[in-house]
This record gives structure tokens, C-alpha cells and sequence, in this order.
């Protein structure tokens, strides 16, 4: 394993208010790294201390290999970033504003007409080169951030909620983009995002809150520590159910006629479902998922 | 790099057409002023005075004006580009690219003093045809490069002040008003929408101490000179219509009115760069 962004105690303030609290984390190179947390929390202040564009109050950052602070175009030569708004012209087009932010790393011409045709390739818009970025539609613009953000061949790529904001299919599609980046040309990926289902997918979840991080780990271990699963029971006779509840001190929750009980262990509900069955007129069990973890471990619902 | 960016500021300024369309308004409103009421006023008042070739010398002291006007105002739509990275926030990209900040302020002052001379100098080739086509005659060859020199220094002075004025300006809405006051108060502090000698003698020390209405004195005297020879002009004339600037009961030289253009230019730059330094985020 080899750490390829490496957080300790970090820390940053506006004026009084405290953004980041001082918070340490690493992030595995080659890995998928999501950073979860409610608006305010801190996520994109923790991204843009990374990625050079704000300044640290405190702390130690070192990303590949470099300490922030030191060498901030090494840095910046290093990295890629898609904002979350479009930082491209919308009068330029796709070509030409790649063209353009291209300029900035000191290449050849070569180098970069190649750069530029592979970060096409690779985002899956080479049929667009010629349209302007301002007429492109809300995905096929995401998909040019990412190339844009592709041209320094960075080791790590930053995206903040890269995926808000667009609908379901695109926002599927533009994943994928992301995951094959990562998968098949092994870049450490860091994002920030408030889907749930998004996160679930990534290698490793930090969540913030208050400038503080509050958990994290795999998606599986947040999931088997901060979250619970859940019988769902759907009764013949709803008080011999509530009597039965009552005396095993099962934690339930009723809707209308749906009893949700929480369960330790999956294994739980065998016996439970063993011990009323005459009672079941149908039932489910489910799995906690990361929704669960997050307001049981933030206390709130994740929501822009 | 900084060639890269230039090439993008302009794509982005001509590309604009509106913002092209707007940075010329107040050129387009004084053409319009002139052509509509304020020429025949003035042309019979003139003719009146000197009787031949007036039409000719007044069309090209409009003229005159209409050119110093557009060094500015285009040179102000150019800078519309500063403004919205800024406000958009699509400096952000700059930031963590690896470019310096003054290589990216040059490339807008750059590119700003491109489109000045670019637009100015289209103006004066209308202008000339409007000149021609109204029947008067086209530039002689050396007063054309006059003209063109003074076109290089006065987008000088003026990219500077507007330099200065929009390196304070943070957002499209503050952007658009500053653009139309500034359009509206140029043809009056140039001395065009109503000639200088018609003025209380407190706005008229205001004017002269504009840098721009000394590129107007110069334009007029180069291009006036064309319709005739400006020596037999009475210099109370000289004096009302700003062809020449009375100081201190002189009128300022030629080299004085360059050294002004300059030396204003020199020291809004300098205020500019200190006010963008200043504002280097934390």
C-alpha cells in the first residue's frame, strides 16, 4: 500500500468560523476515495486546500510525495480538478478550450495534441471537439471538466459532486467514466458527492461533519458498524404481533400496517420468523445501507 | 502561454456579439446625435464663420471624437472577460493550474489593447467612409499613421483607467453598471455630445484633466487639418470645439498632450497592479 495523499491535523478558519477542525486521513493510491459529509461540513474546503487553491491554516498535507506549500506547481502539474461548476467557455469550443487550459503545463505541441485526443478518447467525446462548450447538454459538459481536467495526465483526480445535478442515466454514465479511470488507468480518484449509491461503490468513505471526520472506512465495514438490518413484517393479527414485540423488546417501527424491526444480526430474524410464522401474512429482510450508517452516525439526512 | 490565453480572450470578446455590439453604444449614440440633430446645428454654425468646407471639418471633428471615444469603450467591453472569470468563478482553474497570476492579468491587459486598437481602427475606417461618402476627402498617408499612432496611445490611457477602475469590480451586475456610466459620461468628458467652449469652466478643467479628451485634441487637429489648414482657424474656435486646450493662458504642445496620454497611462497601471496584488485571496 502506498499513500499517495496524506492528511494530518489539518485545519482552516474564516475569520471565526472554523471550517476544518483538524482532521487526519490518508488516501491509497490507485484507489476510489469518497468524501461524504452535509453541505458545510467541510468537504470542499478540505478539496481545495488539496488542490492548491486555498491555503492550510495548520496541518501537514503531502500529496505524491510532495509537501503542500512547497511546490505548489508541482503539485498543480500533478493533480486534475472538475469543479463543480463549469470552469470552461462556453463561447470556445471543446477543442479550443482544451487548447487553451492545455497551454498551462509546459508542453510540446505533440504532447499535447496527444494529451488532448486521449482525454477525448477517454471521456468518450471525440465527436463533440468541434462543438462549443455553451451548446454541449448538462453530461456531455461534465464529460469535458473531466477531460479538461485529464490533460496534465494527473496522478490523482479531484471531483467535487461531480455527478449533481444531472439525471439518472447521465449521471450512470458519467460514473462510469469516472470508474474506468480509475480501474483501467489506475488514477487515485477523490470525490466528493451526496449519493449514496455513489459511495457505496468507492474503495474507502471518510465522513465529515462540522469540520470534523466522524467515520470511516469501506462502505461494508460503515455499513456492518453504523447501520442495522432490518425485518419487515407484514402480519395476519397486528396486536398478536405487538404482543409479541412488546415481550421480546424487539426496537420496532410501525407503518400502517408494515412492522419494521431492528435486527443485530441478519441471523436474528430466522428465529423470529420461526417463533410467529403462523402469524406472517408476508415479510423481507434488508440489509442497512449507507444511508442508514450516515444519519445514524451525522444524525442528518444527506441532502443538497 | 500567455499567447495561448490572449488567443482565447479574443475568441471570447469578438465572439460575443453583444458585448462587441455594447462596447460600441456609446460610438453608435453619438454618430447617431450627430447625424440626427447635432451636425446640422453645428455645420450651419460654422458655415456662418468660415463658409467653406465647413460640413467636411465638422464631420471630421465628430470623427475625431468618435475614435478617442471607441479606445475606451472597447477596451472596457474587453475587459468584461476579467470580470466574469472573476465572477463566475472560472479563475478557480487558473489557480490550480500551474500559471502565474500576473502572466493571466497580463494576458488581459494584452488582449485588451488588441481589441482597442482592432476596434478603434475599424472606427476610423467608417468613419472615413462616412467622411468620404458624405463628401469630404480620405486621410493623406502620413496623417493616417498619425492617426494610427494616436489610436496606440490613447488605448494606452485608456486600458490603463479601465484597468484600474475594473480590477475593483467583482461581479457582472457591478460590471454592467460601470459600463454604462461609463459610456454615458465619455462623449461628456471628451468634450463630443457638446463642445468644450459651451461648458461651465469647472467642467471644463474636469475634461482636461481626463486623460482621453487629449487624444481627442490630437485626433482633431491631425484629421481636422485634412478638411483645412487649421493655422487660419481663430483660435477662439480652437478653444470652444477642443481642438487645441488653453492652459494658464497657453495652449498645451503637442508633446505636452502625449506626455499626459503617457504619463497617465503609466501611473493607472501602476495603481491597477497594486490594487490586483493586493487582492491575492488567502
Amino acid at each position: 500500500m502506498e499513500k499517495i495523499i496524506d492528511v494530518v491535523n489539518l485545519h482552516k478558519s474564516y475569520g471565526n468560523i472554523k471550517a476544518v477542525k483538524g482532521i487526519d486521513f490518508y488516501v491509497e493510491k490507485s484507489s476510489l476515495f469518497a468524501f461524504l459529509g452535509p453541505n458545510g461540513a467541510g468537504k470542499t474546503t478540505t478539496i481545495n486546500i488539496l488542490s492548491t487553491l486555498l491555503t492550510k491554516d495548520d496541518g501537514d498535507v503531502e500529496i505524491n510525495g510532495i509537501k503542500l506549500g512547497e511546490n505548489e506547481d508541482a503539485i498543480r502539474s500533478s493533480i486534475g480538478i472538475v469543479f463543480q461548476e463549469g470552469v470552461l467557455d462556453p463561447l470556445l469550443s471543446v477543442k479550443e478550450n482544451l487548447e487553451t487550459r492545455g497551454s498551462f503545463y509546459k508542453l510540446s505541441k505533440a504532447v499535447l495534441e496527444e494529451r488532448i485526443q486521449t482525454a477525448l478518447e477517454v471521456t468518450g467525446i471525440q465527436n463533440l471537439a468541434s462543438r462549443r462548450y455553451g451548446s454541449l447538454s448538462g453530461g456531455q459538459k461534465r464529460r469535458t471538466d473531466i477531460a479538461r481536467a485529464l490533460l496534465d495526465a494527473p496522478k490523482i483526480l479531484f471531483l467535487d459532486e461531480p455527478t449533481t445535478g444531472l439525471d439518472p442515466q447521465t449521471r450512470k454514465s458519467v460514473w462510469n467514466t469516472i470508474m474506468h479511470l480509475q480501474k483501467e488507468e489506475n488514477m487515485t480518484v477523490f470525490l466528493t458527492t451526496h449519493y449514496m449509491e455513489e459511495a457505496d461503490k468507492a474503495d474507502y468513505v471518510v465522513i465529515i461533519d462540522n469540520g470534523e471526520i466522524v467515520a470511516k472506512g469501506t462502505p461494508s465495514f460503515l455499513k456492518d458498524q453504523f447501520s442495522n438490518d432490518v425485518l419487515k413484517i407484514k402480519p395476519i393479527n397486528r396486536e398478536k404481533l405487538e404482543v409479541y414485540i412488546d415481550k421480546n423488546k424487539l426496537p420496532y417501527e410501525k407503518q400502517i400496517d408494515v412492522y419494521s424491526i431492528k435486527l443485530e444480526h441478519t441471523l436474528e430474524s430466522i428465529n423470529i420468523i420461526n417463533e410467529i410464522k403462523d402469524n406472517i401474512e408476508s415479510f423481507q429482510v434488508l440489509n442497512g445501507t449507507l444511508d442508514d450508517a450516515f444519519i445514524n452516525i451525522t444524525g442528518k439526512e444527506i441532502r443538497e | 502561454m500567455i499567447l495561448n490565453l490572449i488567443k482565447r480572450n479574443l475568441k471570447l470578446y469578438f465572439r460575443d456579439k453583444t458585448s462587441v455590439f455594447f462596447s460600441l453604444l456609446g460610438v453608435f449614440i453619438i454618430i447617431g446625435l450627430y447625424v440626427i440633430f447635432l451636425g446640422k446645428m453645428m455645420i450651419g454654425y460654422m458655415d456662418e464663420i468660415i463658409g467653406v468646407n465647413s460640413r467636411f471639418l465638422m464631420t471630421s471633428w465628430i470623427m475625431a471624437g468618435v475614435i478617442s471615444v471607441t479606445t475606451i469603450t472597447t477596451c472596457n467591453g474587453a475587459f468584461g472577460i476579467m470580470v466574469e472569470d472573476t465572477a463566475l468563478k472560472k479563475l478557480r482553474d487558473f489557480k490550480v493550474s500551474p500559471i502565474k497570476r500576473w502572466q493571466l492579468v497580463l494576458s488581459y491587459v494584452i488582449s485588451a489593447m488588441i481589441v482597442g486598437t482592432i476596434m478603434s481602427s475599424l472606427t476610423l475606417v467608417l468613419s472615413e467612409l462616412y467622411i468620404y461618402i458624405d463628401g469630404g476627402s480620405i486621410l493623406s498617408f502620413s496623417a493616417l499613421l498619425k492617426v494610427l499612432g494616436l489610436i496606440l496611445l490613447s488605448v494606452f490611457s485608456s486600458s490603463a483607467l479601465i484597468f484600474l477602475i475594473m480590477s475593483f469590480i467583482q461581479s457582472q451586475n457591478a460590471f454592467g453598471t460601470a459600463s454604462s456610466i461609463i459610456g454615458t459620461l465619455i462623449g461628456f468628458l471628451t468634450g463630443i455630445y457638446i463642445p468644450i467652449g459651451n461648458l461651465p469652466s469647472g467642467v471644463q478643467t474636469l475634461i482636461k484633466i481626463f486623460p482621453l479628451s487629449h487624444s481627442g485634441v490630437l485626433l482633431r487637429q491631425v484629421m481636422m487639418n485634412e478638411a483645412m489648414d487649421l493655422q487660419y482657424l481663430p483660435n477662439e474656435f480652437k478653444i470652444f470645439l477642443g481642438i487645441a486646450f488653453e492652459v494658464n493662458g497657453d495652449f498645451l504642445s503637442d508633446i505636452a498632450h502625449i506626455a499626459y496620454l503617457l504619463l497617465s497611462g503609466v501611473v493607472f497601471y501602476l495603481l491597477a497592479i497594486v490594487v490586483v496584488s493586493r487582492k491575492r485571496s488567502k
